[in-house]
């Protein structure tokens, strides 16, 4: 054992180990790196092959047999048409979800991204998208689908970026009622990521917060758009720990199965309170 | 022989690649009790008892790197924990412990249930979110459970290449 412990092996452990806990604290400290980024280059052409495999629903053997005998009767009869048809199909199926939503706010400037990779490991459904910095994401970046607000843009490298979604802790949206005009903070919950459902908290004693309101974004902040409808009121319950009142608000898609969403990198008055302050909440 | 060991290595490489892949494919691994096993985990644990400790620890420095990335862009838990476990995992299988099956499960059990623990302690307790004890039981124990349930899987696959693709 002695010997053991003098030998070049526990050396090249002890040294591994240093390395691995400068890096940790290296790591930590920066929002996008190069470690990260060479891992997200390596597994890049793989995830996309992957991601786009996989389909929204788990079908079962017969459907999919049902499936595959109605497609291949339908592939003999498109057979002579243009052989980039099926791409382009999907890129305006895909475009077409994100229409109302610029025709509505032509001041956005939304990138359309497809989900990369969900993080499997964490908690609150955060997943990767397929857009980085060379599509001029940077982090903040609120991420949408044709439903509304999802997450925002936690990190970033040049080809891809991880997305927070609203079930997350880490998520803090100013957020208004929009029919009784409460105002409020959206922020994920531990009770309710797996059920879908995200909080709107401190909410004051008197508020006139019901079921069925609808809940958008305030952009008082300047870090998201006014307007970004976020979900649909469920329940009205009181946290005994911080003994205020919140609403409990389902998003009007499914987080946790997104497989289509689009990014905004620019809106009339982003940042604004950002520049004028120095600092804001989300 | 070297060949042979490098070919053993390559082996191991493409498994940690495909189920790093795999494991983060979108919708393609079902979620049981809201969570998935930590696939690389268990492959790393069940690469280091094959073995010697310096190996063991180089597998263990890059499962722990693709697992952190898993949760965040940073390095963190996972490598710093993977790389200790490894190599005295890589130690003991060639010096105090006898490789096998239920040897194996044992020490895999107990260091997953335990890494697991430390990564709930840092990414949610030390985080300071409330209820972070739903997370544990509605989250992790199913993860453990399940990350051990594949070390069992991948103990016979890593089994397997290392008889063939023996020295």
């Amino acid at each position: 054992m002695k010997d053991f412990l003098k030998s070049n092996s526990v050396k090249f452990f002890l040294s591994t180990v240093f390395i691995v806990v400068l890096l940790s604290v290296f790591t930590s400290s920066i929002e996008s790196n190069l470690l990260s980024s060479t891992v997200n280059s390596v597994t890049y052409p793989l995830s996309k092959v992957t991601a786009a495999a996989t389909g929204d629903e788990d079908m079962t053997y017969a459907e999919l047999l049902a499936e595959y005998e109605a497609l291949k009767e339908e592939n003999a009869q498109l057979r002579t048409q243009l052989v980039d048809y099926y791409d382009t199909l999907t890129e305006n199926t895909r475009l077409w979800k994100f229409y109302d939503l610029k025709k509505e706010h032509p001041e956005y400037t939304l990138v359309p991204s497809v989900v990369l990779r969900k993080d499997s490991n964490d908690e609150f459904y955060s997943f990767t998208l397929d857009k980085g910095t060379t599509s001029d994401i940077a982090v903040g970046d609120p991420v949408v689908s044709e439903n509304g607000l999802i997450g925002w843009v936690n990190e970033v490298d040049l080809t891809t970026c991880k997305v927070v979604t609203i079930l997350s802790p880490q998520t803090s949206v100013g957020a208004i009622d929009s029919k009784s005009q409460d105002t409020g903070i959206i922020t994920g919950s531990a009770l309710y990521c797996d059920e879908n459902l995200t909080t709107f908290t401190k909410l004051s004693a008197e508020h006139k917060v019901k079921a069925g309101d609808i809940i958008t974004s305030t952009g008082i902040s300047g870090l998201y758009p006014k307007g970004l409808i976020i979900g649909e009121v469920t329940d009205i319950c009181y946290d005994t720990y911080n003994t205020s009142y919140y609403a409990v608000v389902k998003p009007y898609v499914d987080i946790r199965e997104l497989k289509d969403l689009a990014i905004i990198t620019d809106y009339t008055g982003q940042g604004e309170v950002l520049i004028k302050n120095g600092t804001g909440t989300q | 022989m070297k060949n042979i060991r490098f070919f053993r290595y390559l082996a191991y490489s493409l498994e940690i690649l495909v189920f790093f892949i795999l494991g983060s494919t979108p919708s393609l691994l079902p979620q049981i009790f809201g969570a998935t096993p930590c696939i690389l985990v268990a492959l790393a644990l069940t690469i280091s008892v094959f073995e010697s400790e310096i190996p063991a620890m180089v597998f263990g420095v890059i499962c722990g790197v693709l697992t952190d990335l898993g949760f965040s862009n940073s390095i963190g838990t996972f490598t710093i924990a993977l790389t200790i476990c490894c190599f005295v995992l890589g130690f003991c299988s060639n010096n105090i412990i006898t490789v096998n099956f239920l040897n194996v499960m044992i020490t895999a059990t107990v260091v997953i249930t335990a890494l697991l623990s430390l990564h709930f302690l840092f990414a949610i307790v030390l985080k300071g979110y409330d209820y972070a004890g739903s997370y544990f039981v509605n989250h992790y124990i199913s993860r453990i459970v399940q990350t051990i349930i594949c070390t069992a899987i991948l103990y016979f696959i890593n089994k397997f290449i290392y008889e063939t693709l023996r020295d």
